[in-house]
């Protein structure tokens, strides 16, 4: 434990010796105070919300994540450069101390700097929210000062009435064996599409549950509707959509009628009266669409509601250990990097492992069209099932399927839109980020530079 | 010179390191098929010329580089133990040390690597800065050294573990004189203990000084391997040392000697050793001015000394000890006689009547240390057997 330390010691130190600390302090106080100063907010919550959580919250995690690979591939590939690692490797510490060392250098490093960075927002945040008009300061208490959880309609299974539908379809016409997945692909979207539209001057009728005790745990608290819908007529930015909304049990005597236009393409959030959920916890919700133009409300974020569980502070805490998880993830990568190559390579390797393979958009391709040989560009898809692409699906679409889950935690995003950062969500990120992916790089990248032998040359 | 025991500590058997270029193809055979021992309390000496294979041999001992073929082992253990480097010391040949540490930063986390507790530490670090001189620099960092303070503060790391063997590469590179001489001594000190040395370094004379044994590399290879005396002493030649002779004395002798030899006979004055006179220039002027640098005739640090010789007083200095070599040689097994007073004729008469020693004691190099004639002759002769494998 002693070695470790004095390695974890060594390399704070070197990062403050070398001003490195100063320099990155000094930029990430530029980003969180004056970035806000220099640029203007219209006034409204929303515009504060978006200079003083978005900007300033991303500026730090792109400041000290690029930071973190910079001084990871530093730590480790300029002291095997310099020699002074093969000093400390005479010494009795295994290898992979010196490198698990280093990483808790770094993120002890890291620590410091997103908490000096996170108090600094936080305290601006509030400092600066007493400048709004009351309204707007009122938009902020209800909408992003809190930790709000969401609730949405379940997913309803397609799959059933996709075999269904299937089966009729080979039944009444000749289906090619080639086909049989192409067909089945366009009748799920069909039914995914009529799940999804409303038509003009139609309506369509979401039930969502909130818990069995949600009547009462919600009870006299305002909660908030969060929607997003496309139309294929929308044609400028500036064009709204008018909609009427009944809120409440359907028969119900107190059911609350909204009415209100949005843009397309875009999230909007609006209050609902307290006491519309039903005794069995479902609230349920009626959406008009009064315009002349069909819209779609897509499944996956359509629709959603909002109630508050918690208070900020800690849910603003809770997001920036979602952001230490992803830099010591990056603190990793650059380590693993740097455990075989040069400085300047190890740079390139771990910014290249950042941007480019942790891009699922490939990966979704391949699992999409059903293999990565022979696409025929009519349908998209793959002509012929070949043990290739059979691989190729299973590996990049169980790949996939863990950078999902990976990158699937956007604290900053949450933070500014008032979600809640769950302690679930933060304790999966910390599993699924620091301990499975990190872990991979870490034992990668220790067994590597257990390996390497340190004076041969370079 | 000391006292080395069986006790292998270090055992290369068919040691060969080749480096291979990016696509596995050899490029260089740095270490060909190398056999050689060394055993505990021994200081041995790997000398060679320049990319002959020496510090990949430290390498592979340090367990920085592994072996291509062949066995080694260090404390019968492999040279990638981690624990077995807890008992190793090591000074590279260039200032491998964090740049922006202190002197006493350094000696701390390099403490720490060994788990020593804090008291040990601060202790070591005192004691050791205090050895190598460094008390007046405390507060630079070793960036800002010359080469010679990097290297006493490198040489302090090294012995921060008080470590059963100790690996020099070129540990007088970059020293003045004083320090040279100072490295010497501490070497000499460590055998004393029974640690083992190991000495890298292209100054025969440092070599000569203070190693038992010696292995010449050339083109990777072992050239000739043995101690010192084995290598360097030439059987077919003799030198009597005496003091100043009358004329008649001298005309005696070499009378003697060519109606015995019949060779030409060689006569002149030994000459004062440049290091001692520079020692004592050194040293006068030091008892007048401070330095802002590196100071001198610092005492071994307590505990690398050992117990016997830990309460020993300030006449055990390093420099002090150097300094009186006049008077009383600094080397622990050196026999100094005392200058007679004058010729005694009468023995000389009786002396050139005895029959000439069959095999007369050839001086070893420890017991006169660093004379410019003996080391002409031991370049030469390390000259010529390099020469001759050409």
């Amino acid at each position: 434990m002693q070695p470790l330390l004095a390695i974890t010691k060594i390399t704070l130190k070197a990062a403050i010796r070398f001003r490195l600390v100063l320099v990155l302090l000094g930029l990430l106080m530029t980003a969180v105070v004056v970035l806000p100063v220099i640029i203007k907010h219209d006034g409204s919550a929303q515009g504060f919300t978006q200079i003083l959580i978005t900007y300033t919250l991303t500026s730090i995690t792109a400041l000290l994540g690029l930071a973190t690979l910079w001084l990871a591939c530093g730590s480790l590939a300029r002291e095997v450069e310099d020699f002074s690692m093969q000093l400390v490797c005479t010494k009795p510490i295994p290898r992979w101390q010196i490198w698990l060392g280093k990483w808790l250098g770094l993120m002890t490093l890291n620590a410091v700097m997103l908490g000096v960075s996170g108090v600094t927002v936080f305290a601006l945040l509030h400092w600066k929210a007493s400048g709004l008009g009351e309204a707007q300061q009122k938009v902020l208490r209800e909408e992003i000062f809190v930790a709000r959880a969401g609730a949405r309609e379940p997913v309803p299974d397609l799959e059933p009435q996709v075999e269904q539908l299937f089966q009729k379809r080979i039944r009444e016409t000749a289906v090619a064996n080639l086909d049989r997945e192409f067909v089945r692909k366009q009748i799920r979207e069909q039914l995914k599409a009529a799940n999804q539209f409303v038509p003009p001057g139609k309506g369509r009728r979401w039930e969502v549950p909130l818990g069995p005790d949600a009547a009462t745990r919600l009870q006299g608290q305002t909660l908030h509707l969060r929607v997003k819908f496309i139309s294929p007529d929308y044609t400028s930015e500036g064009t709204t959509f008018p909609f009427m909304w009944e809120v409440g049990p359907p028969e119900g005597k107190r059911r609350q009628m909204i009415e209100n236009s949005f843009s397309a393409e875009s999230f909007a959030t609006f209050p609902i009266a307290p006491d519309q959920i039903a005794a069995d916890g479902t609230l349920t919700v009626d959406g008009f669409n009064v315009s002349e133009k069909p819209v779609l409300f897509p499944i996956e974020d359509g629709f959603e509601v909002l109630y508050r569980e918690g208070g900020f502070g800690l849910n603003f805490a809770r997001g920036i250990g979602i952001i230490f998880c992803w830099l010591g993830l990056l603190a990793a990568v650059g380590l693993f990097a740097a455990a075989k190559l040069q400085f300047t390579v190890a740079a390139f390797v771990s910014m290249s492992i950042l941007f480019v393979g942790l891009s699922g958009s490939t990966l979704g391709q391949v699992v999409e069209q059903g293999g990565i040989m022979g696409i025929d560009h009519e349908t998209g898809m793959v002509d012929q099932k070949t043990f290739v692409n059979d691989v190729a699906v299973k590996v990049y679409g169980t790949l996939k399927q863990a950078l999902d889950l990976v990158t699937g935690y956007n604290p900053v995003d949450a933070l500014s839109t008032g979600r809640s950062v769950t302690w679930t969500q933060l304790g999966t990120a910390f599993l699924l980020v620091v301990v499975l992916t990190g872990g991979t790089f870490a034992g990668l990248g220790m067994w590597i530079f257990t390996r390497r032998e340190l004076a041969a040359p370079q | 010179m000391s006292a080395s025991s069986d006790e292998v500590i270090i055992k290369a058997t068919g040691l060969t390191k080749v480096f291979k270029d990016f696509w596995g193809r050899p490029k260089a055979r740095a270490v060909d098929n190398v056999d050689f021992e060394v055993r505990r309390g021994e200081v041995f000496g790997l000398l060679g010329p320049n990319g002959s294979g020496k510090s990949t041999t430290i390498k592979m001992i340090l367990g920085l580089l592994y072996p291509t073929k062949g066995h080694l082992t260090v404390f019968g253990a492999s040279p990638r133990d981690v624990k077995t480097k807890a008992r190793i010391g090591y000074l590279p040949e260039e200032s491998y040390l964090y740049r922006y540490l202190s002197p006493g930063e350094t000696l701390d986390f390099f403490g720490n690597l060994f788990a020593l507790d804090s008291g040990d530490r601060h202790k070591r670090t005192e004691q050791l800065i205090e050895m190598v001189g460094l008390n007046q620099a405390r507060t630079r960092t070793v960036g800002e050294f010359s080469k010679g303070m990097q290297r006493r503060i490198g040489l302090a790391q090294a012995l921060i573990n008080d470590p059963d063997l100790v690996i020099l590469d070129e540990p007088t590179a970059g020293l003045d004189p004083i320090g040279c001489r100072e490295v010497k001594d501490l070497i000499l000190a460590l055998a004393k203990r029974g640690k083992t040395v190991i000495l890298s370094s292209h100054l025969l004379s440092d070599v000569e000084d203070v190693c038992d044994r010696a292995v010449i590399y050339y083109g990777g290879k072992i050239q000739a391997q043995g101690t010192l005396q084995e290598l360097l002493s030439e059987r077919d030649q003799v030198r009597i040392t005496a003091p100043a002779l009358s004329r008649e004395a001298m005309d005696k002798v070499l009378q003697i000697i060519r109606a015995d030899t019949g060779a030409e006979v060689r006569v002149d004055h030994p000459t004062q050793n440049l290091e001692s006179y520079f020692l004592g220039v050194v040293e006068r002027a030091r008892a007048q001015a401070e330095t802002s640098g590196a100071t001198s005739g610092n005492q071994v640090a307590e505990f690398i000394r050992g117990g016997a010789e830990a309460g020993t007083s300030q006449s055990e200095r390093v420099l002090e000890r150097l300094t009186k070599a006049a008077a009383a040689s600094p080397l622990p097994d050196v026999e100094v006689k005392a200058p007679e007073p004058s010729v005694d004729t009468a023995k000389l008469d009786a002396l050139t009547k005895h029959e000439p020693a069959a095999e007369p004691a050839v001086p070893t190099p420890a017991a006169v240390p660093a004379k410019p004639a003996d080391l002409t002759k031991a370049n030469e002769k390390l000259s010529g057997l390099l020469g001759g494998k050409k």
